[in-house]
């Protein structure tokens, strides 16, 4: 804007236009791929024939998704995890965070408390040392072992106290006089000035308890409890491996059928839905949570 | 404020527990060689005992609706005439899957009471952790006289796996030979292609006459599709038994080459089959056939179900594979295409014989743990699925579902145990009844196995014209699949390689997944590469050996010396 | 004045006895989850045998850790992890920092929404989901190789091909992370004073010496910043994507630590040998961590933690 319409700046404005459109359309057109090859016929998708546009176009894979039970209970059962993920997150982070922003005069256990909360982010005892202790707690097969391992999420706490430490002290000081305690203060002066950035960590908490598959592989002994991207994990599979090891039982019909891929990419496009229907929240919170994640202690 | 102080006592309290549990997990379970005291009470006059299991389970069963791997006909027959509870602690698919849930498992030293193991080597581990309970008595006092007599046609191969210090220690599935891995051929398109495969009849060909064929099938493409792949392979290429589907053993075998066994020669010395010089000609000629063309250009990513499709959309016309690889494999191809037939055909090396190994008799095993109090009820099982379900025709008519189960064709993963124990010649002497009763000379009550009464009435049904896929599998693996081993063995034709079945050796335990990985990533990128063939081999072989391949070869060695 | 001063101090106390309560629940989940699982690490110098315990397995020192040396995996390993981790730092830094830039120089702020929309929305995609796009995208019949097929350019093999496969994990990693990365550096930019620009224009200077003299020096910092938090986690190739794309094929060029440990320790059940690697792994990330923590702190007075 600042310069004068030369040639020269015209080209590169084009130039520029060509090339942020293009980085756009690169992230754009993977998706819109997978949701044509969920709308093609099956035919089609083997052959490889679909672009950008469903060939031979059904809803057939759509319409045997409703009837697939294990899908909706995996769906049910992530649901109910962000759910009760982001309740439990957000309990234990606020009031954390909180009293992680207390000098070491006021608090002064603070800075252990501190050194244990990094260096447990840091540092951890490994899959099966973990395993362990879930499966001595009684979680296996529960829905608490996909919840629990993760209920501190230390960079969240981080990220509240970094912001927690920018509201004026006047405003806690003012509350005090009035006789209020560590927790009605921060109820009811830190939690409402610190909204957004609770609504960033909220979002982290779901994004990545709705896209985690791991836990489901490790913590739940059959596909009935698996969340739904551990169940769609388990759709991609290679079926080279299962047909390797029972090719001596006749058991192994129809496995064309599992390698139906079109089906699954309805699945993955059905699992993510309910991303993006948060989506626009997630791009407002998380980038202004981002920027102010890297502005550190 | 109080209320929630308890609570969180409470939860720190569990935690110290944790730790203390953690550190001594399983130790209240091993002092495990328990021996049979009095004679367990028939299952009538005890309690109902639960019984928590590991099960090894397929992808995309096939259960009538309502029904799944805890609750089907045959746990609910078990559960009836046991007086049992089974509760499945946990399932998973074969492979991958469930090695991890039972090495969690083990790990937490939570075994179930009675699971499926899928290695030897897992056998063992669990015998030397003191996991899994002595079996001796509780077979003697409580296996079937038939089932018995099943193990007893291994020749005490069988018992022999299990067996360690003189215990016996675990149920073991039996293995009999599948024979080779036979070329099948869609005869169909031989036909539309006027090609003559096998023109003296005798059932065999030669590894020339493979590429040929396939090499036809390239130039023809019957069903007029975009592009013909010849033939593909699994990436792994080589498998640890003679019949593995999608496998380049046949090839290998023909031209002396056992990949993945270890055998003496005639030398007398123990042998990985994968390092000799056999095999570099086998990579050498599946190399060549890649160049050309022969072999599919995207070997190496070809998923299993990759080249099921290729099968399944006319793209290829061929593929090695066991006698019963129509029950599973090409079933897809005539579902989609009710035209299409296969013919199989044996490779002969250069003396007209087919190279073929035996199986391990067995490899898969049923475990009981030791903390579990009733071993017997695991014996007792093994009666009612192997013995009783397959003999007794009161069983069944007590069971009307498990006949329609057997009848339909329900996965046999959803039986408790996903094993089978069938004795050492049970494919031969069932497929005579079945043939017999065929021809029509016998009727078909005379045939014995249920199954085959099953496949009887399937083959009949498909004779008869209702194109059912069932029929139609069943005329392949059996009229045409066992009915070629039988001519094999009627005439002789076989040369039996009888290789090493070796007990996991000190450096196998280290170094052989190692040794796999590079063996497999080695043959795939010596077929598909572009490297000096003499030259990668070598560099294959001297590591393998140099990575503890020698090592092992020694210590197989002082293993079969003692024995 | 003794009174205020006890009353001070009784005050702190009480609001301290808060303070503790405000981090109880966390920390009991801390050391559940966090700190209990740590004691398991003693296997790594043990031949664990579950049944036995931590307690009774027997000790045997340094054993897996000189073993693991002897493996010429472990190599090729961690070869893998550092090429295909600083593979992901470094381009993705670049293409991010490239891309913040070109993007501010749109005015169409309808244009510039659609595009930040678009490309910040793979960031929130699970790999289990990418991969499943990826894998559509490149197999061998797949439409980036029938775009190159169309072009007259040779198929190629990116799945399975131990030249490609390791630049295919970089890129689509860096495909999946530049748009949300690049979201700090926009704002850096938005930060640098207006009037440099302005004046330089008067100046003269074109508009790459301005990129170059005002806008990258402006966000020098940032960019420290970045690079110091990024260093860090040079040993995370990335778990959840590798998995998810790999085959035994490219092993060799794609097997990371955190994938050999999984397969070891936990698949193959060498649980004490996987928590030698687990733990080597660790101690150095840590090791890493500090000092790019002191680094970053010399630099631009800020901390990563």
């Amino acid at each position: 804007m600042l310069d004068t319409k030369s040639t020269g700046s015209k080209i590169r404005n084009t130039v520029i236009h060509i090339i942020v459109i293009g980085l756009g359309l690169a992230c754009l057109l993977p998706m819109i791929n997978i949701v044509a090859i969920s709308f093609s016929g099956s035919a089609a998708v083997s052959a490889n024939r679909v672009g950008l546009l469903p060939v031979d176009f059904t809803a057939l894979a759509y319409k045997r998704i409703i009837e697939d039970s294990q899908f909706w209970r995996s769906f049910r059962i992530s649901v109910i995890r962000v759910a009760l993920t982001l309740v439990l997150n957000l309990v234990i982070t606020v009031p954390m965070a909180y009293a992680m922003t207390r000098s070491k005069g006021d608090f002064p256990a603070r800075n252990i408390y501190m050194n244990l909360l990094i260096f447990a982010m840091l540092f951890n005892g490994g899959m099966i040392p973990t395993y362990i202790v879930v499966k001595n707690l009684n979680l296996l097969n529960s829905i608490w072992a996909l919840i629990l391992p993760g209920a501190v999420p230390v960079f969240s706490v981080i990220l509240l106290m970094n912001f927690f430490k920018g509201v004026p002290k006047a405003l806690e000081e003012a509350a005090i006089i009035d006789g209020a305690s560590q927790f009605q203060v921060l109820l009811q002066i830190m939690v409402p000035c610190a909204k957004p950035s609770i609504a960033t960590v909220s979002l982290f908490s779901i994004v990545g308890s709705w896209n985690d598959f791991f836990g489901g592989l490790i913590y739940m002994q059959r596909v009935e409890d698996y969340p739904i991207m551990t169940y769609i994990q388990s759709l991609n599979i290679d079926l080279q491996e299962l047909v390797k090891n029972a090719a001596n039982s006749a058991a192994l019909e129809n496995v064309a059928e599992l390698s139906n891929r079109n089906l699954n990419a309805a699945k993955i496009v059905v699992a993510v839905i309910p991303l993006l229907i948060i989506y626009p929240f997630l791009q407002r919170y998380l980038i202004s949570g981002l920027v102010m994640g890297s502005v550190k202690e | 404020m109080r209320k929630t102080f308890l609570k969180k006592a409470a939860a720190v309290t569990l935690a110290m527990s944790t730790v203390l549990s953690m550190t001594a997990c399983g130790g209240s379970d091993s002092g495990s060689t328990k021996k049979e005291s009095a004679p367990a009470a028939a299952p009538g006059e005890r309690d109902t005992v639960t019984i928590t299991m590991g099960r090894q389970t397929t992808a995309n069963p096939k259960f009538p609706e309502g029904d799944n791997y805890e609750d089907n006909a045959y746990i609910r027959m078990v559960e009836q005439e046991l007086n049992v509870d089974i509760v499945d602690q946990f399932e998973a698919n074969n492979g991958d899957d469930y090695n991890r849930q039972v090495s969690l498992a083990l790990s937490a030293g939570s075994l179930p009471d009675i699971m499926k193991v899928a290695s030897k080597d897992e056998l063992t581990e669990l015998y030397e952790n003191e996991l899994i309970a002595d079996l001796t008595d509780v077979y003697e006092n409580y296996a079937s006289d038939y089932i018995k007599s099943i193990y007893d046609s291994f020749d005490g191969r069988a018992l022999a796996d299990v067996t360690y210090d003189g215990r016996l220690m675990a149920i073991p599935a039996t293995a009999s030979d599948a024979g080779p891995g036979m070329f099948w051929v869609r005869s169909d398109w031989a036909d539309t292609l006027g090609l003559t495969i096998d023109a003296d009849g005798d059932r065999c060909i030669t590894l020339d006459e493979v590429k040929e064929i396939t090499q036809a099938f390239i130039d023809g493409n019957p069903e007029k599709v975009s592009k013909m792949v010849g033939m593909s392979f699994d990436p792994s290429l080589t498998a640890t038994s003679s019949d593995n589907a999608n496998m380049i053993n046949t090839i290998a075998y023909t031209l002396g080459a056992y990949p993945r066994h270890w055998y003496e020669n005639e030398n007398g010395e123990i042998v990985y089959g994968s390092t000799t010089d056999e095999m570099k000609q086998a990579l050498s000629l599946v190399r060549d056939w890649y160049q050309e063309g022969i072999i599919d250009e995207q070997l190496g990513t070809r998923t299993w179900d990759d080249i099921t499709s290729l099968l399944v959309n006319g793209e290829c016309g061929v593929l090695f594979g066991s006698w019963h690889v129509a029950d599973w494999l090409l079933n897809n191809v005539y579902t989609l295409n009710n035209k299409a037939e296969f013919e199989p055909y044996v490779v002969v090396n250069s003396e007209g014989k087919v190279n073929c190994t035996h199986y391990k008799a067995t490899g898969e095993y049923v475990v009981v743990s030791a903390a579990f109090e009733h071993p017997e009820i695991a014996i007792q099982i093994l009666n009612l699925i192997y013995d009783d379900m397959v003999n007794s025709a009161e069983l069944l008519e007590k069971y009307p579902e498990v006949d329609s189960y057997l009848r339909e064709g329900v996965d046999g993963t959803a039986r408790p145990y996903n094993i089978e124990v069938k004795s050492s010649t049970y494919l031969l002497s069932e497929y005579q009844e079945l043939k017999a009763a065929l021809d029509g000379d016998a009727a078909k009550e005379d045939i014995s196995s249920a199954e085959e009464r099953t496949n009887y009435d399937a083959i009949k049904a498909y004779e008869g014209g209702n194109g059912e896929v069932t029929g139609w599998c069943k005329i392949h693996s059996r009229c045409k699949g066992v009915d070629m081993l039988t001519y094999l063995n009627d005439n002789d034709m076989y040369h039996w390689i009888t290789p090493i079945y070796p007990q996991t050796t000190t450096t196998m335990k280290t170094n052989w997944a190692n040794l796999q990985t590079l063996e497999a990533e080695s043959f795939i990128k010596i077929v598909t590469g572009t490297d000096d063939l003499d030259e990668s081999f070598n560099t294959f072989v001297s590591s393998w050996k140099s990575q503890g391949g020698d090592t092992i070869a020694s210590e197989i060695k002082e293993q079969t010396g003692k024995q | 004045m003794k009174k205020t001063k006890s009353s001070i101090k009784s005050t702190r106390t009480r609001n301290s006895l808060q303070y503790h309560a405000m981090v109880f629940p966390g920390m009991v989940f801390l050391i559940l989850f966090g700190y209990l699982p740590m004691f398991g690490l003693i296997m790594a110098f043990q031949d664990f045998i579950p049944a036995k315990g931590l307690f009774g397995s027997q000790f045997v020192g340094f054993k897996h850790f000189a073993y693991m040396f002897t493996l010429p995996d472990i190599g090729r390993v961690i070869r893998n992890t550092l090429i295909i981790a600083l593979g992901k730092i470094i381009l993705g830094m670049l293409l991010s920092i490239a891309f913040s830039i070109l993007l501010n120089e749109i005015r169409l702020k309808f244009l510039k929404k659609t595009v930040q929309t678009i490309v910040y929305l793979p960031h929130f995609l699970s790999w289990v989901v990418l991969a499943a796009v990826a894998m559509n995208l490149f197999n061998i019949d797949g439409s980036v190789n029938q775009i190159l097929a169309s072009i007259g350019l040779e198929k190629i093999n990116f799945l399975g091909s131990n030249n490609v496969f390791r630049k295919l994990l970089i890129g689509t990693d860096v495909w999946k992370e530049f748009g949300y990365n690049s979201v700090v550096y926009l704002a850096a930019i938005t930060g640098i004073d207006a009037g440099l620009h302005e004046a330089a224009a008067i100046d003269g200077a074109s508009w790459w010496k301005r990129v170059w003299h005002i806008t990258i020096p402006g966000m020098l910092p940032i960019i420290l910043l970045m690079t110091a938090m990024n260093l860090t986690s040079v040993l995370n190739a990335g778990f959840d994507q590798i998995y998810n794309l790999y085959s035994p094929i490219v092993y060799e060029v794609s097997d990371v630590l955190d994938t050999y440990i999984y397969r070891i320790g936990l698949v193959g059940r060498q649980y004490s040998f996987g928590a030698a690697v687990g733990l080597c792994r660790s101690i150095v990330a840590l090791i890493m961590l500090v000092s790019a923590n002191k680094i970053t702190e010399k630099l631009t007075n800020q901390r990563i933690y």
